[in-house]
């Protein structure tokens, strides 16, 4: 009996807060059909703020670009860039060669790298060729490539 | 780790401290610590393990830490445990997620 006199005040509470939640659903929903237009532009802006759904930007094989890219988003490169790179994320494709500075908080690489690298997470893929100077904080280099250069852990 | 076979072998315990340079014909397992160069065909660093000094052979596994220089002419493994400062000669590396690596690196066979 103890057990459960002990069980029953959580299982109460749990109760609770399922009706608060049900209390509040109702409010929620009828607040978006008495305001559907904005509320649906709201999400609409809300779809294009977050930076999950944004889709990559995409230099694909056989192009080239010299210069500087800046990105908040994802770039994916199978092309060749030669110049500067700063972007929240960045994949180097298997045909992708990238000669230059890159900085980024995620980077994978598959294809070349010569340069200057600074990232927060590197995964470099089992057919990458690396060289270059790297700073990072955390790295996955997979069996296979073929890394040089200096390496430096913040 | 007590293999029936133990010929040219080296385990190090954790807790034990050796100074000097080791020539080891085969597996050399290092839990403790080991100041000096050490020389084996096969070498792990088990997590607890330590090296002050070069380490050379033709796998080496690090879960430990080693603290120079690491040449291999087959394997390097770095375990996500495992940390390297220095300059690293490899033929083929592997580097787990979380693996530390501070120093410089060279391909033994760069055109292969």
């Amino acid at each position: 009996m103890s057990i459960f006199s002990k069980n029953s005040p959580p299982d109460n509470g749990e109760d609770k807060i399922a009706n608060e939640q049900a209390e509040d659903y109702p409010e929620t929903v009828s607040v978006s059909t008495e305001q559907s237009a904005p509320y649906e532009q709201m999400v609409r802006n809300e779809l294009v703020n977050r930076p999950g759904i944004a889709k990559p930007s995409i230099i694909s094989e056989g192009f080239t670009f010299e210069g500087t890219i800046t990105s908040d988003g994802i770039l994916n490169i199978a092309g060749k860039v030669r110049g500067k790179i700063t972007a929240k994320s960045v994949l180097i494709d298997a045909s992708g060669q990238v000669d230059g500075e890159l900085n980024s908080e995620q980077l994978v690489i598959k294809g070349q790298l010569n340069g200057e690298v600074n990232c927060d997470d590197l995964n470099i893929g089992p057919l990458a060729r690396v060289d270059g100077s790297i700073s990072y904080k955390y790295i996955h280099i997979q069996r296979g490539s073929k890394v040089s250069g200096k390496f430096i852990k913040n | 780790m007590a293999e029936v076979n133990q010929l040219g072998c080296l385990f190090v315990g954790e807790g034990v401290v050796l100074k000097g340079n080791f020539q080891v014909p085969d597996i050399a397992s290092i839990s403790g610590v080991i100041e000096g160069e050490l020389t084996a065909k096969q070498i792990l660093i088990e997590a607890t393990g330590v090296v002050h000094g070069k380490l050379s052979g033709e796998s080496i596994d690090i879960r430990g830490e080693a603290n120079e220089s690491v040449s291999s002419t087959r394997s390097l493994i770095i375990r996500s445990t495992g940390k390297v400062t220095g300059s690293i000669h490899y033929s083929e590396i592997e580097i787990e997620k979380g693996g530390h690596l501070h120093g410089d690196l060279h391909n033994i066979n760069p055109h292969s």
